[in-house]
């Protein structure tokens, strides 16, 4: 696999490419800006391009911008946006337009290197990845009235795969449980909160979320 | 009696202007030309009728009769040649023509006030009228005209005389004419420094004064060096006709001066009464400016007032404006009190002296109104340096958290990798105990980054500068310790100081209303037109603290922030 890695700070970013490359993941560039990555994507059409949120000039959303910019503009290319923050907002940003291929992780996950191989690998096959601390919190979210409070415990831990951006057959996988069993969860949960089931996958991700945040 | 002291003058000048064209023909300057009689008698009768003027519809004092006075003198030059006249007119005249001099001195000095200002002015007065009477007394009675080999006007009568001393006349004369030159010369010197020394309106007053005095001078000091030149008087004279001509445009300058003088002077009192009858009653703070524009009908009207504590000027409402500057047109006042200087206005140049026009009561508003301005300047300021005060906080906050994101928390990152890395290595080599000491560091990394990343965000909530008011509530509603729900949240982007009042708001108030044991808060925020209404509810039991840096932070944004037992209400102005 062949990711671009971008980070303005060059400490992180060589820690972030070591371990890649440990895991066996081909590093095709390194940049420090937006711009830079921009042109390096264009260049080299990478599978993923990890990018941090924070990038030159503002250090404020440069990499969120980018990663829209590069799902505009090669579709194949998924986006792997690394945060410091657990931030659903940029989340929702994210995925709100083109869903597919897109991943939103904290940095400190990149210790848990098979995490983020996992989620590239989820990217490429053209999932959606929701950092797991940000479904958690929105499931355990306080809440005057939970509608959650129906759901079984096996249940609200399917509705969080569901969030995170699995699909069926990856959440069978997780659970060591038939794709057929998962499907009737997920019937379940979505009667019980009274969704609508999407077949599209993505959208399901972000009606899921958009859910769990009001 | 002024009247007739007017009318006595008047006959004077017809009485001069019969001997002119009679008897004097040869024996005054006036009998010498057409031109010469004219101005002559133009000159005497202008200045009579502008002393008239000047007394009856001037508030000049005792101006309008000394120029009434010297413009009957002005003629006593035409009786002393009544050729074949009575001796004693004659005579008389001869005695009287000596004051004219000291009288347009005295004059110009005096105008347009009829008081003399300053001990140089009242000295130099005084000491022509005593030089004048002294040469007058010692002439009449050792003056023989029959034995002066230089007299032309009048060569044959002094009915004062005593004993004929025609050497110490001669010597009198010659003495008299020298200290007329050094007199004259005292006048254009002190009338100059005037010019230069005296304020705005006191200058524009001397100015219809300043060059008949400049001409009189001029005239008298030629006459001493002609008259030194020729030795003898000659009215035929082309230079000595020259110098009277001069003298006569003078008293005519002089004569209009005084009526210019007087009718400015009426100008301005019409103007005075209006803001009187527009200020009756004191005017309300920071509508003087207004009253006395219409008062003296000039809309352009400005007042400045000056603090001098900060060096600047400022308007009524206490906003800096520009240092008032001439333009065309338009006049500046300063106006004094005590010495110190209250206000300067720009007004309309047709009232030239709005200092006077203005009196005690107007002074006196505008005094207060001043110390209204200065002490809205100062609330200004204030207002200003808390909003500074605020923002620099909120600047050092975020610039910390940026360095804590730079810093500490990348390095901890890259430890991490580095732990990762030396465990996976350690995990190879087969060394388990080195490796669960490696896992065990890597979780305390990983501690410590999240703690630092809560930590972090509690100085400054990145995504609230990033993505806004909503986003930021709707994560802290997400990440509270008790259920918040938000009813309405606005979702345009604010004045960073609006959304950090804002945020800080929800933040403080779900933080409370969790130390008071509520079950839950609502939050609302919407726009009502220019206003951002933020309002957190709860359940909780009555709060005791006033949370006073919240209502810092409001009021430094001219917003308002109701604290109530459980309840927290604020307007932030977002318009």
């Amino acid at each position: 696999m062949r990711v671009v890695v971008a980070d303005d700070v060059m400490l992180t970013r060589a820690g972030i490419v070591r371990l890649l490359k440990d895991a066996g993941i081909e590093v095709v560039a390194e940049v420090e800006d937006a711009s830079a990555l921009l042109h390096q994507v264009h260049l080299t059409r990478p599978d993923v391009a990890l990018v941090d949120i924070r990038m030159p000039p503002t250090h404020t959303d440069e990499g969120v911008v980018a990663a829209e910019a590069i799902r505009r503009e090669l579709p194949e290319v998924g986006v792997l946006v690394l945060s410091e923050y657990v931030e659903p907002a940029y989340a929702m940003r994210l995925i709100q337009e083109h869903p597919e291929r897109v991943g939103y992780l904290l940095k400190e996950r990149v210790f848990d290197i098979a995490t983020v191989v996992d989620a590239l690998r989820r990217l490429t096959d053209g999932e959606t990845v929701i950092d797991p601390t940000i479904v958690s919190r929105l499931v355990g979210r306080r809440r005057r009235v939970n509608p959650l409070a129906n759901l079984s415990d096996r249940e609200r831990e399917v509705l969080g795969l569901i969030a995170e951006g699995m699909s069926n057959r990856a959440i069978a996988a997780r659970l060591f449980v038939t794709e057929r069993t998962v499907e009737a969860h997920v019937t379940q949960i979505f009667q019980k909160l009274r969704l609508a089931e999407s077949p599209d996958q993505h959208r399901r991700v972000l009606a899921v979320l958009e859910f769990l945040r009001t | 009696m002024r009247l007739a002291a007017g009318l006595a003058g008047i006959a004077t000048a017809l009485g001069s202007l019969a001997i002119v064209i009679g008897p004097g023909r040869n024996t005054t300057y006036a009998g010498y030309s057409a031109l010469a009689a004219t101005l002559m008698v133009g000159s005497g009768v202008g200045l009579i009728l502008a002393g008239l003027v000047t007394s009856f519809f001037g508030s000049g004092g005792r101006t309008g009769d000394l120029a009434v006075l010297a413009g009957a003198v002005w003629f006593a030059p035409v009786w002393v040649g009544w050729h074949n006249g009575p001796p004693l007119v004659r005579s008389v005249a001869m005695l009287a023509a000596l004051f004219a001099f000291p009288l347009f001195v005295h004059l110009i000095l005096a105008a347009p006030s009829g008081r003399l200002r300053g001990a140089a002015a009242r000295a130099l007065v005084l000491t022509v009228y005593l030089e004048a009477g002294l040469v007058a007394v010692a002439l009449g009675l050792v003056r023989d005209p029959f034995f002066d080999p230089n007299c032309w006007a009048n060569c044959t009568d002094n009915v004062f005389l005593l004993r004929s001393l025609p050497g110490l006349a001669r010597g009198i004369e010659s003495a008299h004419l020298w200290f007329t030159v050094l007199a004259a010369i005292a006048l254009i010197i002190m009338i100059g420094w005037r010019l230069l020394t005296d304020s705005g309106p006191a200058r524009r007053g001397l100015l219809p004064f300043a060059l008949p005095a400049a001409l009189l001078a001029g005239a008298v000091i030629a006459h001493a060096v002609v008259l030194q030149r020729t030795s003898l008087e000659d009215p035929s004279h082309p230079a000595f006709q020259m110098i009277f001509i001069v003298e006569c445009t003078a008293v005519l300058l002089l004569a209009a001066g005084l009526v210019w003088s007087t009718v400015r002077t009426r100008l301005q009192r019409r103007a005075d009464r209006g803001i009187t009858a527009n200020l009756g009653q004191a005017p309300p703070p920071g509508s003087l400016q207004a009253a006395l524009a219409q008062a003296v009908d000039d809309p352009e009207l400005r007042i400045a007032y000056w603090l001098s504590d900060s060096q600047r000027y400022v308007d009524a409402e206490g906003r800096p404006v520009a240092e008032p500057a001439i333009r065309p047109g338009r006049t500046l006042t300063t106006l004094v009190r005590e010495g110190r200087k209250i206000a300067v206005v720009s007004h309309t140049a047709a009232v030239p002296d709005l200092e006077r026009a203005i009196g005690a009561a107007v002074r006196l508003a505008l005094e207060n109104e001043r110390l209204q301005a200065e002490m809205l300047a100062h609330l200004d300021q204030l207002r200003a340096s808390r909003v500074r005060i605020v923002e620099t906080g909120d600047a050092e906050r975020r610039q910390l958290e940026r360095d804590l994101h730079d810093g500490a928390q990348q390095r901890l990152l890259a430890l991490s990798y580095d732990l990762r890395l030396a465990r996976a290595q350690t995990q190879a080599d087969d060394d388990a105990p080195t490796a669960s000491l490696l896992t065990e560091a890597m979780g305390e990394a990983q501690a410590a980054l999240s703690e630092l990343r809560v930590l972090a965000h509690g100085i400054y909530p990145v995504i609230l500068a990033e993505a806004g008011l909503a986003p930021a509530v709707a994560t802290l509603a997400e990440t509270a310790a008790l259920p918040v729900e938000v009813l309405d949240l606005v979702e345009g982007r604010y004045a960073p100081a609006i959304e950090t009042a804002a945020y800080l708001l929800v933040a403080d108030g779900v933080d409370d209303a969790a130390h008071r044991d509520a079950s839950h808060v609502t939050v609302d925020i919407v726009q009502n037109g220019e206003k951002l209404m933020v309002a957190v509810e709860d359940d909780g039991i009555n709060r005791t603290s006033e949370l006073v840096q919240l209502a810092d932070r409001v009021g430094a944004l001219d917003g308002r922030l109701v604290v109530e037992p459980t309840r927290l209400r604020a307007e932030l102005p977002c318009g």
